[in-house]
């Protein structure tokens, strides 16, 4: 315990440097302002900005870098919330009831909460990653292919739980979303899958290109159909900031993501994209009227914002004491720190301490930058609503294209996203629900993957999956989630075709 | 309202300070097309020697990351870009080496499509395992790898992947058949290689020194004729008794084939003088970087090079049975 | 999904499609894009359970897709539901339209052509635009992204080719 006092002393008198809390601040605020571009999501908008680092000394490089990441995924819940366009897969989860609560006027309260939420899980986390980062990453190693398998199918089962709508239709469209994710190069035999011979097909479709085409830009037709109709536009905006009421009603769920974020986060195969989508199942089934869910619940805002930030944090316990990208948005933290001659490794924390608990003490530093910046913007972001969706829409589209273009330099992945849009907007038509798709899409891939490289390191024993206790447990909640979510929907499901 | 863009565009065009003769080059931004991820570790390389040619040029060298298919796709844009020095791209192992044996639909011919620069910089290959490995030195892995091969897994990152062709190699040396564990990219194989789930694998330095240095994994050899100096405790692999394997994942500046011999000699005169700068030299040698390759450095020797890479691991590949 | 726009209106039992006809649609796209799957990966090979192929897991999932595919069918022809609806071309046409056409001109012409062509042309799919105010706003729009883009952020963008004369 003495060791963790001292060891965040030294932390926070690196990051309190006026340098330092100044490149936290200015990562916060461009991160912010850059990832709040709608269709510019945090892989873009830190690609975007790597290079703005490259001038700077390590420390403060990172610390600015981890401002820029907080910011982006900050901005990315804000185009969520705001026009129903999610930057990347763990905002997918606030657009159903963030957007829901926009519509209904409620916008600023959404965004205050997410802020607050995003806060207090940032700080928890902060305390976790310091206190528990070495012990963890000894338990991270445990998580072989057949366990990650299993994380992945419990993970899908909690997309059923997302749907607002029919429950096999939902199961479907995660059906096809994990297709989608098998087009491309096999990753075990280097041959093509469904690729038609398509070059941009190779590597599978890039996950901002789906969410923007089926997602994103098939929200824009939905609207522009709703001519005159948008409540977006035309709600009384309200109070601003969230009510007590709703505070009180938050609480537990920040509680509850925040800690569920900060546990999937330190796994590094990518944990961190569940937590919002647990916190939201559990939300979900603890809430005592579920129907809110869907309809605008600050709930189903509050705990995924929370996971989404904790495991944001946490992600970063793989990264600086394994020397391990859990995810592609790590992937680039490593590669700039490369780029300024520190390999993150396991040896990080003991010869440059300076770093690590710098960086460590400065993700609470930028937490409280972000609330600070946001609190106030909310009142911003909120008046951006009042522009006439007419001008709104074909700039949303202008941002989409260059955010698209940007991540690869790519032409042939914004022709993608055009085609997607079509696809997305039958999807709409057909009553189809794409969020469920998304979550299919990202898991899946790493489910296949992991099931075959499980396969492979048993030597083709099946049963590997259920010998293994942690696979098996996880199995279980599989296998229990989804009967929880399907029986009684059934049998609901056929009730409110008849009570609506 | 196409008049009115054709109009802004003309009125830019006109604002120009450039008249219409052509100044030297280069005078304007350079694009340097990086064909893999930024932050990956020919990127690292790339970022490092740029910006020291930048200031040796006059211009800013701008990197372009165009990543997919295992650094073909950049690639193949670059050839097809225009040949004035403008677009230059940062060739690889892979895209200029082990490519035609991969794709078999390649769009290019390294060894005709391009005007060749200069090396840049290797990244040096190693051979590492997990750190319970029971084998104390290359000769003893190398023995207990012919005799248990197929008991024993080997991570790689997908097929086509440096440390894929690069252990195929090490693997059709010694007639070593393991079951070859497909991850998406070396992150998640060096994860499972540290947890002790695969037992080795072959890989770019630069990855590895952390681990290597902090006793994660066991380093066995590096495949280099001379130690690192990242890593001066690794043994070579000839030092181990297999000189046949040499292997680096060399990075190589390349342009578009037709470009005038002016820019091909500005530009190699800007590399040999950023790889003779201290700071650069340093940087790159931090990294594990390896600058031993002295006679690729020149375009006439880089094309060499090509030519040497391109024939080897089209034998490797097809006798492994690893090209389509 | 209640208050949503397009909100379906329970159609009377007995159409043509089934009682729900947008189920029933719903279900054959479902049907169709796994027996697309199906066929697109009929090539590759699936591999034993124990050692899985390339097309393992894709024609697991088509099958499975196929099935609740099927599902969501028999339910429309048996239990009321939605109506099809309208499903007007106009935006989806020129929305995807301005997005290629920013897919075609960005490297070729650059963003200073791409990105009035995206404003504009996005502009015709609502019935709500004002040519003369959509113009002014795509050329404002435009010059904010380049300055922010191409000169704050320095981005590998091209703002403007014009092959021979000019390149920014």
């Amino acid at each position: 315990m003495g060791d963790l006092v001292q060891n965040l002393a030294l932390g926070f008198s690196v990051a309190f440097s006026l340098q330092n809390l100044g490149l936290a601040l200015a990562g916060c605020l461009i991160g912010t302002l850059i990832g709040v571009l709608p269709g510019v999501g945090p892989i873009a908008t830190i690609t975007m900005l790597l290079p703005v680092t490259f001038g700077l000394e390590p420390v403060g490089a990172i610390i600015m870098l981890a401002g820029i990441y907080y910011g982006a995924q900050y901005g990315g819940s804000t185009t969520a919330i705001l026009v129903n366009i999610p930057g990347e897969v763990t905002a997918v989860v606030t657009t159903l009831d963030g957007h829901e609560m926009a519509k209904r006027g409620r916008a600023g309260a959404a965004l205050g909460i997410a802020a607050i939420g995003s806060f207090f899980a940032g700080s928890l986390a902060t305390l976790v990653v310091a206190a528990l980062a070495v012990p963890l990453t000894k338990l991270a190693l445990l998580f072989g292919a057949a366990e990650y398998f299993s994380l992945m199918a419990a993970g899908l089962a909690f997309a059923v739980v997302l749907a607002r709508g029919s429950v096999l239709k939902a199961i479907a469209m995660i059906l096809v979303g994990v297709l989608l994710s098998t087009v491309g190069t096999d990753l075990d035999t280097g041959i093509e899958r469904m690729t038609f011979g398509y070059a941009p097909l190779a590597d599978g479709l890039d996950f901002a290109v789906l969410a923007m085409g089926i997602f994103g830009f098939a929200e824009v037709l939905r609207n522009l159909e709703a001519a005159g109709k948008r409540d977006v536009v035309r709600a009384p905006l309200g109070r601003v900031l969230p009510t007590r009421d709703d505070l009180k009603r938050s609480a537990a769920p920040i509680a509850r993501g925040s800690l569920l974020g900060a546990i999937l986060g330190i796994l590094p195969g990518n944990g961190a994209v569940l937590g919002p989508f647990a916190s939201y199942t559990l939300e979900k089934k603890l809430a005592r009227e579920p129907g809110r869910f869907g309809r605008g619940a600050i709930e189903g805002v509050a705990g995924p914002e929370a996971a989404n930030n904790a495991g944001a944090q946490t992600s970063f316990i793989p990264l600086l004491s394994l020397g391990i990208p859990p995810n592609a948005v790590m992937a680039l933290m490593v590669g700039a720190m490369t780029i300024h001659g520190i390999v993150p490794g396991p040896l990080v924390m003991t010869r440059n301490p300076a770093l690590f608990w710098g960086v460590i003490a400065s993700m609470w530093i930028g937490n409280l930058m972000l609330l600070v910046i946001n609190l106030p913007l909310v009142g911003v972001w909120v008046k951006f609503l009042s522009v006439p969706y007419r001008l709104m829409f074909p700039a949303i589209l202008l941002f989409s294209c260059i955010g698209i273009y940007s991540v690869n330099n790519s032409p042939a992945d914004v022709l993608m996203a055009a085609g997607l849009a079509v696809v997305g907007w039958v999807f709409i038509k057909l009553d189809l629900e794409t969020a469920p798709l998304l979550l299919g899409y990202v898991l899946g891939r790493l489910m296949e993957e992991n099931f075959r490289r499980a396969l492979a390191l048993a030597r083709g024993n099946i049963a590997t999956f259920v010998e293994r206790p942690v696979s098996l447990g996880l199995l279980a909640v599989a296998v229990l989630v989804i009967a929880i979510a399907v029986l009684p929907a059934v049998r609901r499901g056929r009730d409110e075709v008849f009570t609506e | 309202m196409k008049p009115l863009v054709l109009a802004a565009a003309a009125a830019l065009t006109l604002a120009l300070p450039s008249g219409p003769a052509r100044a030297a080059y280069p005078d304007r931004t350079i694009t340097m097309i990086v064909p893999f991820a930024a932050g990956g570790p020919t990127d690292v390389v790339a970022r490092i020697v740029a910006d020291h040619m930048s200031r040796t040029l006059g211009q800013q060298i701008v990197i372009e990351n165009v990543a997919g298919a295992g650094g073909t796709t950049g690639i193949t844009r670059a050839a097809q870009s225009t040949p004035d020095g403008y677009t230059i791209m940062m060739g690889h192992m892979g895209t200029h080496g082990a490519a035609p044996a991969v794709y078999p639909e390649l769009k290019y011919d390294p060894t005709k499509d391009f005007a060749p620069i200069g090396l840049a910089a290797g990244t040096p290959i190693l051979v590492v395992a997990r750190k319970d490995f029971p084998a104390k030195d290359l000769k003893e892995f190398v023995a207990h790898l012919k005799a248990n091969s197929e008991k024993l897994n080997e991570a790689h990152a997908g097929v086509g992947s440096v440390s894929f062709t690069t252990c195929t190699f090490f693997n059709s040396i010694l007639g070593a058949k393991p079951t070859r564990v497909a991850y998406k990219g070396t992150g998640p194989a060096l994860n499972d290689l540290v947890a002790g789930q695969v037992d080795y694998m072959c890989d770019q330095i630069v990855n590895l020194v952390p681990q290597i240095q902090a006793g994660t994994i066991k380093a066995y050899a590096v495949a280099l004729a001379e130690r690192s100096p990242a890593l001066p405790d690794v043994p070579t692999t000839k030092e181990g008794g297999l000189a046949e394997y040499q292997v680096s994942a060399w990075n190589a500046i390349f342009a578009p084939k037709g470009v005038p011999a002016e820019v091909v000699t500005k530009l190699s005169d800007a590399l040999q003088k950023a790889l003779a700068d201290e700071g650069t030299r340093k940087r790159l040698l931090d990294l594990g970087g390896d600058l031993g390759n002295r006679a690729a450095m020149t375009p006439a020797g880089l094309q060499k090079h090509v030519e040497s890479e391109v024939a080897r691991w089209n034998k490797v590949l097809k006798d492994a049975g690893a090209a389509k | 999904m209640a208050e949503d726009t397009n909100s379906p209106e329970v159609s009377p039992p007995r159409r043509r499609l089934g009682r729900s006809p947008r189920d029933f649609l719903a279900g054959a796209c479902l049907v169709a894009l796994a027996l697309f799957a199906l066929w697109a990966g009929s090539e590759l090979d699936p591999g034993s359970l124990r050692s899985p192929g390339p097309a393992m897991v894709p024609r697991a999932i088509a099958l499975a897709l196929g099935a609740v595919g099927l599902l969501v069918v028999a339910f429309s022809l048996l239990e009321d539901g939605a109506k099809l609806g309208r499903w007007p071309l106009r935006g989806p046409i020129f929305v995807s339209l301005a997005v290629v056409a920013f897919a075609l001109t960005i490297r070729s012409v650059g963003l200073a052509v791409a990105g009035p062509l995206v404003v504009i042309v996005s502009g015709a799919a609502s019935a709500e635009s004002r040519p003369k105010e959509l113009v002014l706003f795509a050329l404002a729009m435009t010059a904010f992204c380049i300055a922010l883009f191409k000169f704050a952020l320095s981005l590998p963008i091209p703002v403007l080719v014009l092959p021979g004369l000019f390149v920014l």
